[in-house]
């Protein structure tokens, strides 16, 4: 401690905090999200999340709608991954109603999701470097790979971005005769993008940096939050909803689960890699088993105008964000009785303040972004 | 200049005006010309910053008003002017509108002593590069301004990490000049560039030399890390990536420019660039030989000039023409490396900023300096200065050794600096954490 005059100097010098509003209008917050943030200089002291901005009443619309009208209504929860979400409202009314989905369509879904996870992370990492400040280069670099994959929605659903392309019992259309040679195009060109985007983490100085030791998340705070995701798995829990509780057709396919260390940025920017190499994984066992799988791409005894019986059921898949879970609780009728989205970035910003507490301003953005929320699932 | 008017209004057409109106005329025609090439410059930099950024992003970049989207800045300008003045109900009226000027102003004068081709400078100052210097600090009291009387605290942010880097990066900045400046014996800025005829060798370190104008600084070692240190240090100064940290975008929003609108912002944006083109003009004017280049010096020789009466002005023409050709390409080079670490890099956060500043930049420069002192004593000192070995020495001898030595310590104190600096860096963990959670105010 100093002494003497130094201390009564520091003593004369002791500063205010500011309290600053980090959005709900900030080019860095990924939407409308404020976050009250107390700084010491430029050091956090203190950082609360303030949700709610882009509410707007998703889970009682939806209940006002029929099954199959909310099909295309979850589209617009996580708005970059439709199919994640179409997956797991299907699974939850085929649980709640009892219907069959055939193996071929239990395929097209798997490829469908594990395609979303390859152009989330893809354009999740370039979200988080341009907030480290590179400007948009590897922005632009993951949505270019992000489109040639919205190519292949296209081709297959007739929209990019809201596909609106699972059915009760399996999905709207089947894969038009060009997708798998698209595919198989894709996935050749696939690797040279990830290494590019590992050997940019792996080697350069300011990102190591900026993403190394930041934001930590250790272990037993991210299962005391429930966080799940990459950002659970960069905190070293090998906790996978396609391992744990295998569904659809996830337990013929070999795949690993990547864990970080520290769970700090970095970890999680390590997870996400990992994570784009194991989709490709899946999706070429999918396109070798695909031609033998049994039946079409949708059972055709199935109702598409469902009347589940008095009941209720949850499903959940991973969804690139974490895990994603449908609660429906049903009277009997055409219309949901009650409609539950447990969504993973809404989780998974919980712990934000906690993450960020003594680090930099400059942090903050980094860490939001390495957790990768869309707004409109956080607020539903 | 002033014998140029002199010669054409008093001698060609024989007006007789007094020697103090041609002086001022020539100033006045100088400044007009200074004060329509900055936005103009300015005007084309950020055209040519993002077209060739968008290269780097696999996009294409403006290409709709004009062909290829030659007269996009024009219309962004026509854009500002346009644009609502927005003055933030609780600011302080009179500073915020006085904050762009002073920000603006500086780098206009800093335009005064830049050569840019064979006596083409507007004031041929003898402190030169100081002037520079102490110009363009001035411009981190603009900064402060608009930060303060924003009365917003994005900008009270920015325009505290604006100054805490201008004032720390000047340091290194200058010191890297230190060098150059031992090595020439003068703070002119067109004596440096004089100084840098030759081929490879400086015809200054050994008068053999064919001079085709390629003497640079940076082909020596001295001069090359000052250079690497300096333009570093022009990134900070400049606020370019990844050195961007006053307006980061990605934190905040627009630092001290976050509450300007119109051509207030127009006016913070216009001095940055201007500053940007002024900081790789001193870059390749101090370390890459400014006008030199082939061709330049053999033209002046030949055109009219007090030494050679007899010669034609059409070669003072040409040499003009193509030094400023020489002069603007390596600018042009310069800004161009801005932008692609503009693309290529994320920014530091503030407190590795200072870090690299203070523990690694600064240290090498100052070793930078002995070893242009080195080179000095090496290259120039003779038995006056009790040097008596050396002067048995030939002249190309004299440069291999001070080559060698500069080259061995400029090395070494890299490597060290390196290898010091990156221990630092990992021993440094999470912020100071275990002194913050004390003070940390429970949520309620």
């Amino acid at each position: 401690m100093p002494s003497g005059c130094c201390a009564l100097c520091i003593e004369m010098l002791k500063t205010e905090e500011l309290q600053i509003n980090i959005g709900p209008q900030h080019p860095s917050t990924h939407g409308v999200f404020r976050m009250i943030v107390t700084v010491d200089g430029e050091t956090i002291t203190d950082l609360k999340p303030v949700f709610g901005y882009l509410h707007r009443n998703h889970e009682q619309i939806a209940e006002q709608n029929t099954y199959l009208q909310n099909m295309p209504y979850t589209d617009r929860l996580d708005y970059f991954n439709s199919m994640a979400n179409n997956h797991a409202y299907a699974m939850a009314v085929e649980r709640l109603a009892g219907i069959e989905v055939p193996e071929r369509a239990e395929y097209i879904r798997v490829l469908m999701v594990e395609l979303t996870r390859i152009l989330n992370h893809a354009g999740a990492l370039g979200f988080l470097i341009n907030d480290m400040g590179m400007w948009q280069t590897q922005l632009a670099f993951g949505m270019r790979e992000r489109e040639k994959i919205l190519d292949l929605f296209e081709a297959a659903s007739g929209a990019r971005l809201m596909c609106n392309y699972f059915r009760f019992g399996g999905v709207a259309r089947d894969l038009p005769p060009d997708f798998v040679p698209k595919l198989k195009e894709l996935l050749v060109a696939m690797p040279a993008f990830v290494d590019e985007l590992e050997r940019l983490l792996r080697e350069n100085e300011i990102l190591m940096q900026r993403a190394e030791g930041i934001g930590i998340l250790p272990r037993d705070l991210a299962l005391a939050y429930s966080v799940t995701g990459p950002v659970l798995r960069g905190s070293g829990v090998p906790y996978d909803v396609r391992k744990a509780e295998p569904y659809s057709v996830y337990d013929r396919f070999n795949f690993d689960v990547p864990v970080g260390s520290v769970g700090d940025v970095y970890d999680r920017f390590l997870v996400r890699i990992e994570e784009m190499r194991q989709s490709k994984r899946i999706i070429e066992q999918i396109i070798e088993q695909l031609p033998d799988a049994q039946g079409g791409h949708i059972n055709p005894k199935a109702r598409q105008n469902v009347r589940p019986p008095v009941g209720d059921a949850y499903a959940r898949i991973e969804s690139p964000k974490g895990e994603l879970g449908f609660y429906l609780v049903s009277d009997g009728s055409t219309r949901p009785y009650r409609y539950k989205v447990r969504a993973p970035s809404f989780i998974n910003l919980t712990p934000l303040g906690d993450m960020c507490r003594g680090y930099k301003v400059a942090d903050v953005v980094v860490i939001l972004g390495s957790i990768d929320i869309v707004m409109g699932e956080v607020d539903r | 200049m002033y014998e140029l008017l002199d010669a054409l209004i008093n001698g060609r057409l024989g007006l007789g005006w007094p020697g103090w109106a041609v002086a001022l005329l020539g100033h006045v025609a100088v400044a007009t010309l200074l004060f329509l090439v900055a936005p103009v410059q300015m005007l084309f930099f950020t055209y040519y910053e993002r077209r060739a950024i968008a290269r780097m992003q696999d996009r294409i970049g403006p290409n709709r008003v004009g062909p290829e989207g030659i007269w996009q800045p024009i219309a962004d300008g026509v854009k500002m002017f346009t644009k609502e003045d927005i003055v933030p109900a609780a600011a302080d009226r009179y500073v915020h509108l006085l904050a762009p000027i002073v920000v603006v102003a500086p780098t206009m004068f800093m335009f005064a002593v830049v050569p840019w081709g064979p006596g083409m400078v507007p004031v041929d100052l003898n402190v030169g590069l100081l002037f520079f210097f102490a110009i363009s600090s001035i411009s981190a009291v603009g900064l402060m301004m608009a930060g303060w009387a924003s009365n917003n605290k994005f900008a009270l942010l920015g325009a505290m990490r604006a100054v805490a880097q201008m004032v720390s990066y000047e340091i290194p900045a200058v010191l890297s000049l230190i060098a150059i400046v031992m090595l020439t014996g003068t703070l002119s800025v067109v004596q440096i560039v004089a100084a840098q005829g030759g081929l490879v060798i400086s015809t200054a370190d050994l008068p053999g030399v064919p001079d085709v104008g390629l003497g640079w600084f940076i082909f020596t070692p001295v001069g090359l890390l000052a250079c690497l240190c300096f333009f570093i240090a022009a990134l900070a100064e400049g606020e370019r990536t990844p050195f961007d940290i006053p307006e980061a975008d990605s934190e905040i929003v627009a630092g001290y420019m976050t509450e300007y609108s119109g051509m207030k912002f127009g006016l913070f944006y216009l001095a940055q660039y201007v500053l940007n083109f002024l900081l790789c003009a001193i870059t390749a004017v101090v370390f890459c030989g400014g006008w030199q280049g082939p061709g330049v010096g053999w033209l002046a020789a030949q055109g009219l000039s007090p030494a050679n009466p007899d010669g034609s002005w059409v070669f003072n023409l040409f040499a003009g023409m193509l030094g400023v050709f020489y002069f603007l390409a390596k600018t042009y080079f310069f800004f161009f490396v801005m932008i692609w670490a503009r693309g290529a890099f994320p920014r530091l956060r503030v407190d590795q900023l200072m870090d690299f500043g203070w523990k690694f930049l600064i240290p090498l420069t100052l070793v930078n300096v002995v070893s242009a002192a080195v080179w000095v004593g090496i290259t120039r000192w003779g038995p006056e200065e009790g040097l008596d070995f050396t002067a048995q020495w030939s002249p190309l001898l004299r440069w291999g050794v001070a080559f060698a030595l500069t080259m061995a310590i400029n090395v070494v104190a890299y490597l060290t600096l390196a290898r010091l600096y990156a221990a630092a860096q990992a021993a440094r963990g999470r912020v100071d954490l275990e002194e913050l959670v004390g003070s940390v105010p429970t949520s309620a």
